[in-house]
Parts: C-alpha cells; sequence; structure tokens
C-alpha cells in the first residue's frame, strides 16, 4: 500500500524527535534504567507506597490452588493492609501499621502480634549490596504481556542449593509483580502467584479492608514479644552457617499458648530468612505450665521448611523458606555459648 | 477438567487470557474445589512441560505427561486426584503417591524441591559437626569456604575455615509436629521472612487450612 508522502512526513517528525530524546539520555541513565536491580526497587518502591486491590492464584507445588484478595491502602502515612483467601479456609490477615491480627475460622483462633517492620504482604526485595550478588545472579529476560500489560521478566537464581530462588513479572508502566514465581536452585517451580485483576486507585473505603470473619466465639492468641529469654536461653547461637547467611537479630519471644520466652534468632542472607526459636525445656518451666512434648525432625511449611531437634535439653527449631538442608544445617549447628562470647556487632535486639 | 477450561489455564499462565475471560475463570475457580485442584495441578506440570527456563528433566517425563494430558485427560485427572499435597504441618513422609506418570512427575517435581542434588559439587570430606550435637546425622561436606559467623567466638566465628555441610541423604520431611506449635513457630517467622517470601509464609498459612488428617495423627507425641 501507498503511503502519502506527507503522512510518511509526519510519522518520521516524531520519530526523529524520540530518537533525539533518546540520544539525550547518558548511556549511563539508559543502562541503569534496564538494570535488573533498579526494576526490583521499583518494584519495592511500588509494593510498599503504592494502593492497589487484586485478586491473584495462589499455585502450590503439588497442586493447589487458592484464590486471594489483597488490599493494600497507604493514606495519611498509615499502611492498612488485609489478605483475604476467597475460597477455601476463609482465612485473613489484616495488617496496620504496627499489629498484624490472623484470622483463621477454620481453627477457630484469631492470633494477633505487634509488628516493627511494615514490609507489605506481597513481600519486597531488599537493596541488592554486594553480598546478595554474590548468592544470586539476577538477570531480565525477554518481556512479555501479562493482563494486557507489557511486563518486564527479572529472574532471581541461587547460585547454591541453600536458598530459593525468584522470577517475577514486573507491570512496565507500575512495576508492580504481577505474576512471582518461587523457584528452586535448578530453576524448578516451587510456588506461584498470578494476578488475575489488579487496580490501583487512589482511595480505598475502609470496608474493604474490613475482615470478612465473625470473630464470635474465636480464641483470641496474642503473641507477646516485649520479653527478655533466660540468660541461658540467650547466649544460643548457630556455630556454623550456610554460605552467605549471618546473625541480623537477636531476640526473645514469647510464642502463642507458651509461657515462657525463647530466644528467637533470625540468620539471612540478605534475601532469605530462617528463624531459629530455641525454647526452655521442661524443666526449666513454670510448675503450672503443661509438659511439652519435644518436636524432632523435618516438615514442609508450604514452599519452606521446619526442622526441629533438641540440644542440651532445648527445643531448638529453624524455620524458613528456604532448602530443607538450609533449616537442618543451622538448627543443628545451634550451641551454647558462654556468656560475653555472643554477642557481637552484627546482632541488633528487637525487642 | 475440559479442553475449553485448560485452554483457558493455559492462556491465564501465557499472559493470554482477556480480563473478561479471567474473570469468568476466576468465578469458576472460586466456586469449584474440583477444579481448583485441576488447575493447580495442571499449572504446576505445565510449568516445566511449557519449557520454562531452567527446568530440567532429565527423564523425558513431560512428553509422557503430555500424552497423558492430551489422549487421556480424564485418567490423568484421576491420577494426578492421587497425589497428596504437601502439608505443612504434618509429614510429608504419609503422602505417598500412587502409580501412574503424572503422579511420577509430580513426585518428581517435590523431590527437586526436597532433595537437591549434588552432584556438581565436590564432595571432599566428612564433617564431625559442632561440639555438643550427638544427634546429628551423619553429614557429608562440601563447598569448603571462609565464612564469618557474627558474634562468635573466635574458635567459631571470624573468618575461619569451615565445612558446608548437608545432609547426605534427605529424602522426605519425617517430623512430628503439632498443629499449633507450628502455626506459632511460623507466624513468629513471618515478621522477618525474606520479604518476598513473606508472601509465601502468610499465603501458605492461609492455605493449609483444609487438612483431612486428624489432629491426632498430626500432633501425635513421637
Amino acid at each position: 500500500m501507498m503511503i502519502p508522502t506527507m503522512a510518511r512526513g509526519s510519522w518520521l517528525l516524531p520519530c526523529a524527535f524520540v530518537g533525539l530524546l533518546v540520544l539525550a539520555i547518558p548511556p549511563r541513565a539508559r543502562a541503569a534504567d534496564d538494570d535488573p536491580r533498579v526494576w526490583l526497587e521499583k518494584m519495592n518502591h511500588a509494593l510498599a507506597t503504592r494502593n492497589y486491590d487484586g485478586t491473584f492464584m495462589h499455585i502450590a507445588e503439588g497442586g493447589r490452588i487458592e484464590t486471594m484478595r489483597i488490599v493494600h491502602r497507604v493514606e495519611g502515612g498509615q499502611v492498612t493492609e488485609r489478605l483475604a483467601s476467597m475460597d477455601g479456609s476463609g482465612r485473613e490477615f489484616v495488617r496496620n501499621n504496627d499489629e498484624l491480627t490472623c484470622y483463621l475460622p477454620d481453627k477457630r483462633t484469631i492470633l494477633v502480634e505487634p509488628r516493627q517492620e511494615h514490609g507489605p504482604f506481597l513481600g519486597s526485595l531488599p537493596q541488592f549490596g554486594a553480598g546478595v550478588n554474590e548468592f544470586y545472579q539476577i538477570d531480565s529476560l525477554p518481556g512479555t504481556r501479562i493482563l494486557g500489560r507489557p511486563v518486564r521478566v527479572i529472574a532471581v537464581n541461587p547460585k547454591d542449593q541453600f536458598r530459593f530462588g525468584y522470577r517475577l513479572w514486573l507491570d512496565e508502566k507500575t512495576a508492580m509483580p504481577l505474576r512471582t514465581q518461587l523457584c528452586d536452585a535448578r530453576g524448578n517451580v516451587i510456588e506461584q502467584i498470578a494476578f488475575a485483576r489488579l487496580d490501583m486507585p487512589d482511595s480505598i473505603p475502609d470496608s474493604d479492608l474490613a475482615p470478612a470473619v465473625r470473630t464470635q466465639g474465636m480464641r483470641w492468641v496474642r503473641q507477646m514479644p516485649r520479653d527478655s529469654a533466660s540468660t541461658d536461653l540467650a547466649n544460643y547461637r548457630a556455630s556454623q552457617l550456610p554460605p552467605g547467611f549471618r546473625l541480623t537479630v537477636a531476640g526473645a519471644q514469647t510464642l502463642g499458648g507458651a509461657s515462657v520466652p525463647a530466644t528467637h534468632l533470625v540468620y539471612s542472607d540478605g534475601l532469605a530468612t530462617v528463624s531459629v526459636f530455641v525454647e526452655a525445656s521442661s524443666d526449666e518451666r513454670p510448675a503450672s505450665t503443661p509438659p511439652v512434648v519435644p518436636m524432632q525432625g523435618l516438615t514442609r511449611v508450604g514452599s519452606g521448611f521446619v526442622f526441629s531437634t533438641v540440644v542440651e535439653g532445648h527445643q531448638v527449631t529453624a524455620v524458613g523458606e528456604v532448602p530443607a538442608q538450609t533449616v537442618e544445617f543451622i538448627a543443628h549447628s545451634v550451641k551454647a555459648y558462654g556468656v560475653g562470647e555472643a554477642t557481637g556487632s552484627s546482632e541488633s535486639a528487637h525487642h | 477438567m475440559s479442553e475449553q477450561i485448560r485452554e483457558q489455564v493455559s492462556a491465564f499462565l501465557d499472559g493470554e487470557l482477556p480480563s473478561s475471560e479471567t474473570e469468568l475463570l476466576l468465578k469458576r475457580l472460586t466456586r469449584d474445589a474440583d477444579l481448583r485442584g485441576s488447575f493447580g495441578r495442571y499449572a504446576v506440570i505445565g510449568e516445566a512441560c511449557r519449557g520454562a527456563k531452567n527446568v530440567d528433566f532429565r527423564v523425558d517425563l513431560c512428553a509422557r505427561i503430555n500424552r497423558q494430558l492430551d489422549g487421556d485427560a480424564a485418567a490423568a485427572g484421576t491420577r494426578f486426584g492421587a497425589v497428596a499435597r504437601p502439608q505443612w504441618w504434618r509429614p510429608v513422609a504419609g503422602a505417598t503417591v500412587a502409580a501412574g506418570v503424572a503422579v511420577v512427575a509430580v513426585f518428581a517435581l517435590q523431590q527437586r524441591a526436597h532433595t537437591p542434588t549434588f552432584a556438581s559439587v565436590p564432595t571432599v570430606a566428612v564433617s564431625s559437626g559442632a561440639a555438643g550435637n550427638a544427634a546429628r546425622p551423619a553429614l557429608v561436606a562440601m563447598t569448603p569456604a571462609l565464612v564469618t559467623t557474627p558474634g562468635m567466638p573466635a574458635a567459631f566465628g571470624s573468618r575461619e575455615p569451615v565445612s558446608y555441610t548437608t545432609p547426605s541423604a534427605l529424602a522426605e520431611p519425617t517430623g512430628t509436629f503439632a498443629t499449633a506449635r507450628l502455626t506459632n513457630y511460623v507466624f513468629a517467622h513471618s515478621k522477618y521472612p525474606s520479604l518476598l517470601g513473606q508472601r509465601d509464609v502468610l499465603t501458605d498459612l492461609i492455605v493449609e487450612s483444609d487438612d483431612p488428617t486428624p489432629p491426632s495423627n498430626r500432633e501425635k507425641a513421637p
């Protein structure tokens, strides 16, 4: 088909203008815009600061799908968030600035826990430093379209077997993750989340953030974080760690239903995180406390694992969204140190 | 699962399903528990069979699965249905899988998640592990390296060569756990997950609800 000369001219003019604009952008800026790390930071920012209301499918390894709704509102510096199952369990999580409430209607239980961290339910990635780069390979993959929107695909691949990786499909316009996959070191998909709908409204009414669960007759369990563990428990640490993991938090926490605070240690490689709980033995618990049966062994927690063992009479449990050998490795290496030995600059008391 | 639904599922995961049809699919999934199960099984298997990057099948399971899906969808669905999904508060060891190609494929995927292969990692020594861990299983050392364990005494911490170890045989999760205690651990951990992982932890807590295993079996003392 012949294109009229004028039409061709009118088409070329804006192209030339755009070309000049592109040339005017410093190469370093263009390279930065293509840097997958920059996009991951954009995603962080979007997840933490934008209003969004979406429905996604959570598809677990082994053949299970659950439809969930996520509502995230930032208003006047206050963050309120609701994550709800739309089928099946009817479970819901509601978080405001300083408290997370977990409604478990099928268990007739509500868990409440003060939270000082403000990470969104959908999660975000930390800023990638050299330490993270040492253990993860971050690449851009060819883009595609999801929900009719062009998306940028980023792969975060672990370099060893001690951690999982991610694949993320980020909306080119908003940097919101429209699809995420959790993968093992070989790239096999363990779990994935795929949005079926995602709106980003200017405002979200309170009613969209209110739990739909009827709480009458349910048992409330409040996690008590502001405790201190006994001196004995406070001296437990992992003596060996998988490459890249380090102690980031050490504190005490009274777990739901417990009367004695446990030591809560958090080890992280900057991306993956493992919690270690060291609990008092039955001998150290108040006589009025019902006896606790020690747990030992490995079990699966969704995409992660829990490993429990007994060290010097204490229950040691490692929990993390990491491969099984990582929680087992860390739990097995936990041991007691003398007073003064187990304090280091990288620890930060969180309670 | 009808051919139409399968096509919709495939299109959705490829990002090619129109929004109007996505809404309809979503409504059907919300109403139909059987469909949710089928969708999930298809999604996991399909991910591998569509040639997802880095997916490594050492045996040609995909072709066999495709034959099952294409030629005998009903039978395949029945076989898939025999797979017990992982329950995080009960030992997965009990989740034995039935015979069938598709089941083998799902099991293979699970095995990859549970049991890493260290074929490419040089095995160099046997580690004795830390003192005081009499119950520690036999460990095979891998990838000797330097590590810093902040806050540890010199003997254990600062840039000391150590052997990274991993269980030599870790076939299936084998713990005996109480539901409530595990929930408490996971809930407390959800404050400090790997950020993206927080989504996994909490969505897993939401998902793990209709455990058919009686509490008496799940909370049995070791």
